[in-house]
């Protein structure tokens, strides 16, 4: 059964006059487990289609479905509380906190879901662990490398044990080899049974992907599945 | 909901530290407002018991018959060309007097004491009889009062305050001593309690009282003269009216003419006192709300460039799952967070100030002018934390993220 339900979906931006659509009519459905690749040039939608699906956007017109929730008619407070439990993200920037620590940066969705503050640090400490960082917990971002870096942000965004992570470009700021690594760790969570969404414009790292959407223009150019 | 109220609270304190300086210069407004207040509440119970004792001093069934107004508007010569105040008067008023229950007639003048090589120069010579002791609130400590032949007669017999009996007669007993006042020696009976400062202008303990006929004698032409009336109570108004009547008859003030002479009591001193409060409170109170409207705008436009500052992080935040009540109460708390230091240091201040005020009359802050404070500031906090608050609490996370 289909997790995510993208229906006709519009994205339309009034830029001094002019009308530009982001989204021009977008129909994906996303199954549980996936692992799929959005690809494009710039330009092509794939920012804004990722922020649909991140729920950080809702469309101008369409109907989005999340496991069942119509994320198009939510309001602000529903759709923190929907990223809150059932969207994990990673950056291509890290996004972390800086004067945190990477065990406070990966409690920070977990204080948002109201967790106590026990459960909050074992669980922290737990994802911290199951990205090879366990014994980097008490440094801040700039005592960590940027690999390093990017896995505190997958723990930061498996902490809370989401629907789906949503990557954007993880790799854009890495060197190849901690770009490896990272595309290491997603693949292992995808075997673990997890849904990951990658934003990319690389080839080499959609290939990681079972599925790949190409977006041009705010259109579905392509949508390939390869074979398992 | 707990720990996101501690997790703000952590947030608010690590970047009020991080950025010292601007967090103690953001503050200064409501540190003077908060200062202001509560030196101004400390200044005001201070001078309330300050007050309440000096009033003690002169009783609130007394009444002074002078020939100077304590209060009102005549002119001074005017005064001053009235007839002096006669001591004979006061035998008049005890025998005719429906009201008075005491009556002690009061002749003053300010001279030096000397013992050995010790001196004190502007005492004040007090001349009165032993009803004086019935009248006057203080106690004997010491000794005794003179009695009433005493009084009549001429003895050299003096009753000391603290302050001539501390520096005359340091260590010794001064009962049975004697000591020269002016150029007359004088055997010391008694010794009056410690009565402090009236009105914290000259002390109450600087004094010498002696018999009024002695004084008469000695010391006669030379200050002022008065008469002290203890009456009851409750009868002051109906006093008054007596006390007048026969002081008019007395003196031959004719029907047509105005009272040549004062009768004067405690009830002016409150009102005027009541008017001083009021002009402190005023001006502490403007200070104060003048300093934390500014010191408020000040924390408002701060909280505006830390919003700015911090877009990133909020997106971050919004992404991860904070609602904008949440974003909103994490600046609200920044903002009360750097109120309440400022309050704090604030009271600090007003507290080391109180220390030193204390030095001239007895005073202490009032504990629920700090609590009022510390509301005070917390207040501020939201109200200038408002506005910056809701604006980081309303961004789009989107654009937030972007945000370089």
């Amino acid at each position: 059964m289909s997790m995510i339900s993208l229906k006709e979906i519009y994205k339309i931006y009034n830029v001094g006059g002019e009308e530009v659509r982001a989204l021009d009519g977008v129909d994906v459905t996303i199954g549980e487990n996936e692992y799929l690749a959005i690809m494009g040039p710039s330009g092509s939608g794939k920012s804004t289609l990722m922020n649909m699906i991140g729920c950080l956007d809702t469309p101008t017109s369409g109907i989005y479905e999340f496991e069942g929730e119509m994320v198009n008619e939510m309001d602000d407070n529903q759709l923190a509380s929907i990223r809150n439990r059932k969207i994990g993200f990673v950056f291509q920037t890290f996004n972390l906190l800086p004067k945190a620590t990477a065990q406070h940066n990966v409690e920070i969705p977990l204080i948002y879901g109201n967790v106590r503050r026990d459960l909050r640090q074992s669980m922290a400490a737990g994802a911290l662990e199951s990205v090879g960082l366990g014994d980097r917990m008490h440094h801040k971002p700039n005592e960590l490398s940027g690999g390093q870096r990017q896995r505190v942000a997958i723990a930061r965004a498996l902490v809370n044990n989401p629907s789906i992570i949503l990557a954007d470009e993880p790799t854009g700021n890495l060197d190849s080899k901690s770009g490896r690594e990272i595309m290491e760790i997603f693949d292992a969570l995808h075997q673990a049974g997890n849904t990951i969404i990658l934003v990319t414009h690389e080839d080499y790292i959609a290939k990681h992907a079972h599925r790949t959407i190409r977006l041009f223009d705010g259109k579905v150019e392509e949508d390939i599945s390869a074979a398992a | 909901m707990f720990s996101l109220f501690l997790e703000n609270f952590r947030i608010s304190l690590s970047a009020v530290l991080a950025n010292k300086m601007r967090s103690l210069l953001t503050a200064l407004g409501v540190v003077i407002g908060i200062l202001a207040v509560t030196l101004m509440g400390t200044l005001i119970s201070g001078l309330d018991r300050s007050f309440e004792k000096s009033m003690e001093f002169l009783g609130k069934d007394v009444l002074y018959i002078r020939k100077f107004e304590w209060f009102g508007n005549k002119e001074w010569w005017e005064m001053r060309n009235r007839p002096n105040i006669k001591i004979k008067h006061a035998d008049v008023l005890r025998d005719r007097s429906q009201y008075a229950q005491y009556v002690a007639p009061v002749s003053e003048w300010y001279t030096s004491v000397k013992r050995g090589e010790n001196d004190i120069t502007g005492v004040r010579v007090t001349g009165t009889t032993d009803e004086y002791a019935m009248i006057s609130t203080a106690e004997i400590d010491k000794g005794r009062f003179f009695s009433n032949s005493e009084s009549r007669s001429g003895s050299r017999v003096a009753i000391i305050g603290k302050d001539i009996a501390d520096n005359l007669f340091e260590n010794e007993n001064s009962i049975g001593k004697k000591l020269r006042i002016g150029n007359y020696t004088f055997r010391v009976i008694g010794e009056v309690e410690k009565q402090g400062k009236f009105l914290g202008m000259f002390s109450l303990d600087k004094q010498i009282i002696i018999p009024i006929g002695t004084h008469q004698r000695l010391f006669t032409r030379r200050g002022w003269t008065g008469i002290n009336v203890k009456v009851d109570g409750t009868q002051m108004d109906n006093a008054s009216e007596e006390l007048t009547a026969m002081m008019r008859q007395l003196r031959h003030v004719r029907p047509t003419d105005e009272n040549n002479f004062a009768l004067n009591k405690q009830d002016p001193f409150k009102e005027q006192y009541a008017m001083i409060k009021l002009a402190i409170g005023g001006t502490g109170l403007f200070i104060t709300i003048l300093s934390l409207v500014v010191g408020g705008i000040g924390i408002a436009n701060i909280m505006f460039v830390t919003v700015k500052e911090r877009t990133r992080e909020i997106g971050i935040r919004k992404a991860l799952g904070a609602t904008p009540k949440m974003i909103l109460a994490q600046f609200l708390m920044e903002s009360v967070t750097i109120c309440l230091l400022g309050g704090l240091l604030g009271m600090g201040l007003a507290w080391g100030g109180s220390l030193i005020i204390d030095q001239y009359f007895p005073s202490d802050m009032p504990l629920g002018l700090a609590m009022t404070a510390l509301g005070l500031s917390t207040v501020v906090g939201v109200v200038s934390g408002l506005a910056p608050s809701y604006k980081a609490a309303k961004l789009d996370p989107i654009d937030a993220l972007r945000y370089e």
